[in-house]
């Protein structure tokens, strides 16, 4: 479904992606690993064009372009098809949270009004928030408000929804609440590319794993060959020090 | 001192019936000069060298005179000019024959402009990056996501300043009898002169200003509430 190869990004003199490649069946959860600063963000933000990439090219359904040099056009047509969560959630700080969830459909996809309440209230029921769609943004927590955030990606029916560490800004008590609705969708079968810290979260939802590190991929394949017997060096030390271990001799 | 009571009443009336027109050179400087000042600040938060270095070398230039000044130049060189141009295109029009607030809206807008964008460009570029990503994200175009998203929440940010920027405008629109423009001090002025009762004169434009910049701000204030509600619901 969507498939993009050969991905180079550079931030003034800084190679951040040195040619990445990523293949992403429907029904995928892939899930990107790595130390900060191997370029997993930029990657993800490279798919739906928040960076643009200085080469590369994206197959993405019927749409096959090359990422340098993607028009307007071809940018908006991709954004229609994906959808993102941010890490620091982004809701659109003077709209309710009903009309956070409907503005892709209403102003993005020119989608009828009564139509796109009737989605919202539903993507909102299915992050347990019918009671809040009055509230504006700064009036719930982070958790509730990254919930929105995930409302806002599954009501516009993406291809693919595309996560930024979506718990990264959140403290313990209110991360498990967000990662129990990415398992959820994990479970109906939603598209999901999902950068995350969360080491158990990503070995129980991924179906495929994806290390990274200094802007390569190191290793991928499924998650139990990965957390479980890593080939490489780098992905060995990288889920030595992440991973909790029983060390105690008694 | 003696107070001429009556003549203080009278002038009084003048006066406010004069707040039309000061208001009238408000408003239309503010309608030409906040689209302007909108689209300098765009142009001032992209990259561009260029144009940078000239919209900055007019605010740099409007800030950096006094008001009379520019007023005194506009109105003494500008008519000539126009009247040169208007002959090079040969062209039937007296530019000597035009109603002085034309003058008064040039001067004013261009005024306001550059003090407008100012606020503009800040109130724009405190809004969150993220803002605009997550528009972007939702499907939104560009104009779309100023549009819905940015602006509505530069505006809130912006409003303080803009009710100051009108007030100082109203109070500004005070020198535009050097141009011959009938406002609130002028008809003052004018009346005051035939007997000298300037001390009256000034009181009834005194409190003219305080009355009209009063009703501004409260004005503003409600307006601040409205655009701002999302931020004061707690």
């Amino acid at each position: 479904m969507l498939k993009i190869t050969n991905v180079h990004k550079k931030y003034n003199d800084n190679e951040v992606l040195k040619g990445v490649d990523i293949n992403v069946a429907k029904g995928d959860v892939v899930v990107i690993l790595g130390p900060s600063g191997s370029g997993k963000t930029t990657l993800l933000r490279c798919i739906n064009f928040l960076d643009h990439a200085d080469q590369g090219e994206m197959e993405f359904d019927e749409y096959h372009l090359q990422m340098h040099s993607a028009t307007a056009d071809e940018v908006r047509k991709i954004r229609q098809k994906t959808a993102f969560v941010f890490q620091n959630y982004n809701l659109f700080q003077n709209k309710t949270v009903l009309e956070n969830v409907t503005a892709g459909l209403i102003i993005g996809r020119n989608i009828e009004k009564n139509e796109a309440v009737d989605l919202a209230l539903k993507a909102l029921a299915k992050v347990g928030l019918s009671d809040r769609v009055n509230f504006y943004p700064s009036q719930l927590s982070g958790g509730q408000q990254q919930r929105v955030g995930i409302a806002r990606a599954i009501a516009v029916q993406p291809d693919v929804i595309l996560f930024d560490e979506p718990t990264s800004a959140l403290d313990p008590e209110l991360i498990s609440e967000v990662l129990g609705i990415i398992k959820q969708l994990a479970e109906e079968g939603t598209t999901m590319i999902i950068v995350t810290h969360e080491m158990k979260f990503a070995a129980d939802v991924a179906t495929h794993v994806i290390f990274m590190a200094d802007g390569n991929i190191v290793e991928e394949g499924r998650p139990k060959d990965i957390f479980q017997s890593p080939k490489e060096e780098r992905t060995r030390n990288f889920l030595r020090r992440v991973l909790p271990q029983v060390e105690y001799n008694i | 001192m003696d107070i001429n009571y009556q003549f203080l009443i009278k002038t009084f009336y003048l006066v406010l019936a004069a707040v039309p027109t000061t208001l009238n050179i408000t408003a239309v400087s503010l309608l030409i000069a906040m689209p302007l000042a909108f689209y300098l600040a765009v142009i001032r938060l992209r990259p561009g060298k260029y144009i940078q270095i000239i919209i900055s070398g007019y605010i740099t230039f409007v800030r950096g005179t006094p008001i009379v000044l520019q007023i005194l130049i506009i109105y003494s060189i500008l008519p000539s000019f126009l009247n040169s141009v208007a002959k090079g295109f040969a062209l039937e029009v007296n530019v000597f024959d035009w109603n002085p607030i034309i003058y008064a809206y040039i001067v004013f807008s261009l005024n306001t402009t550059a003090l407008l964008c100012e606020v503009f460009r800040s109130a724009l570029a405190s809004i969150n990056k993220g803002q605009l990503e997550a528009a972007l994200c939702a499907g939104m175009t560009t104009v779309q996501a100023y549009r819905h998203i940015i602006v509505p929440q530069a505006l809130v940010v912006a409003m303080p300043n803009i009710c100051n920027i009108t007030v100082k405008l109203i109070k500004g629109t005070s020198l535009a009898f050097l141009m011959t423009v009938k406002d609130m001090t002028a008809v003052a002025k004018i009346a005051a002169s035939y007997g000298y009762n300037y001390i009256e004169a000034y009181m009834d434009v005194f409190a003219g200003y305080v009355i009209v910049c009063s009703v501004v701000q409260v004005a503003f204030a409600f307006a601040e509430r409205h655009v701002g509600k999302f931020r004061f619901i707690k």
